[in-house]
């Protein structure tokens, strides 16, 4: 992580104090977003279809973490905590994720016959990739300078991570057989969800009028507008509607799926809280 | 170049490695008919003062090159030091400080902000 100003990080900033409620909630969800979706990615890893594949999801997934990172950092400037804790040592219920993004990679376990879904993985990160892409680019305008140079700083490597998952996307897809049948299949799945990530919550109305990000109607459609253009390239009907099907994450409403992940990912922190990284 | 538009000439990129356990660099583009005439080309225009032990051609058309846009995926933030072993450059002296001291968990303790960066 980038290292900062200790003055700067000691005292915190602030942001318009009535404002400062929607900011919060916003970096949680830019931040919660990022760190489970990373965590799926992480789990991937010796078990990715291709080995060339493993190292670079892998690098993808550390870059990933490393956005979440930044903006667990703009949380602990704004006086909510220290980043590490904010990542590890927060209950499911204050998670402010997309539901998507905490859905494990398929049945099974890492350890124990992991028989992930390879198909749901592509789309899930494509579909992502994309409404992240949209999102950083409303966020490079937010009146919250400190949240638009993050995200100007994000925008670069979401160049290749697009790319990547832009070519797994296409490729699978207009493979014959069963690849194709997957992926049809996973981007039913995934759609069923997606609204929860492009959603902004019951705080994204205060969001858009203190200047944070536009509105949630304004991402939807850009979003679409981008992933459009990959369903002609594979000759399938757009997936519409998104929906909610496992909660609406932005609420605090999550899965088991999501307690599973962070008794995991946190084990080693809550071990030893003090401990010096 | 002249090799445009599949004509009688093609542009070949020449390939070649000094020794057997040497990298294979690239040297040269030449102009040629086909791969057969691009390696005899290649060897006695451009090969013929030093030592090789490998040559290799291949058509231009076959490489899959970046585009300007695509260059943009190259670009990476600075916040890596996680994957460069220099990263772990100050081991040996961490260690030889701790080993002065006693490891007991008053001590551990005490780390906490130290090490902190």
């Amino acid at each position: 992580m980038e290292r900062r100003d200790s003055a700067m990080s000691e005292k915190p900033i602030h942001f318009h104090p009535d404002g400062q409620e929607a900011l919060v909630e916003l970096l949680f969800q830019l931040a919660d977003d990022d760190f489970l979706l990373a965590y799926r990615g992480s789990e991937w890893l010796g078990l990715a279809p291709h080995i060339e594949e493993d190292i670079a999801f892998s690098s993808i997934s550390q870059d990933t973490m490393g956005h979440a990172a930044m903006y667990y950092q703009l949380l602990e400037d704004l006086g909510c905590g220290s980043a590490d804790e904010l990542a590890h040592a927060r209950p499911a219920s204050a998670r402010r994720n997309a539901v998507l993004l905490e859905r494990v990679n398929g049945p099974g376990h890492y350890l124990r016959e992991p028989r992930y879904d390879w198909a749901f993985t592509v789309v899930r990160q494509y579909f992502y990739t994309q409404a992240k892409r949209i999102r950083l680019e409303s966020l490079t305008k937010s009146v919250y300078t400190p949240l638009a140079e993050v995200a100007a700083k994000i925008q670069v490597e979401l160049h290749y991570h697009l790319l990547h998952w832009h070519t797994w996307f296409v490729q699978l897809t207009n493979a014959p057989l069963e690849a194709r049948t997957r992926m049809t299949k996973a981007i039913q799945d995934v759609a069923a969800d997606f609204a929860g990530v492009l959603t902004l919550g019951a705080k994204g109305t205060e969001m858009v009028r203190w200047g944070l990000i536009d509105e949630e109607k304004v991402l939807t459609e850009n979003t679409i507008a981008a992933l459009a253009p990959a369903f002609a390239e594979v000759g399938l009907d757009w997936p519409m509607p998104f929906g909610m099907k496992h909660g609406n994450g932005r609420n605090g409403e999550h899965t088991p799926d999501l307690d599973e992940a962070l008794a995991t990912l946190s084990e080693v922190y809550r071990a030893v809280p003090h401990a010096i990284w | 170049m002249a090799g445009k538009e599949q004509g009688f000439y093609q542009v070949f990129e020449v390939f070649s490695r000094k020794a057997p356990d040497a990298p294979m660099q690239h040297q040269f583009s030449l102009l040629a008919p086909n791969e057969e005439i691009a390696l005899v080309m290649a060897q006695e225009n451009f090969m013929r003062r030093e030592p090789v032990a490998d040559l290799w051609v291949v058509k231009r058309d076959y490489i899959r090159r970046m585009s300007e846009e695509e260059k943009a995926t190259l670009k990476r933030l600075d916040n890596k030091d996680y994957r460069l072993t220099r990263g772990y450059g100050d081991l040996k002296k961490r260690w030889r400080k701790y080993e002065q001291n006693v490891l007991d968990e008053k001590e551990i303790l005490s780390w906490k902000g130290e090490i902190r960066r």
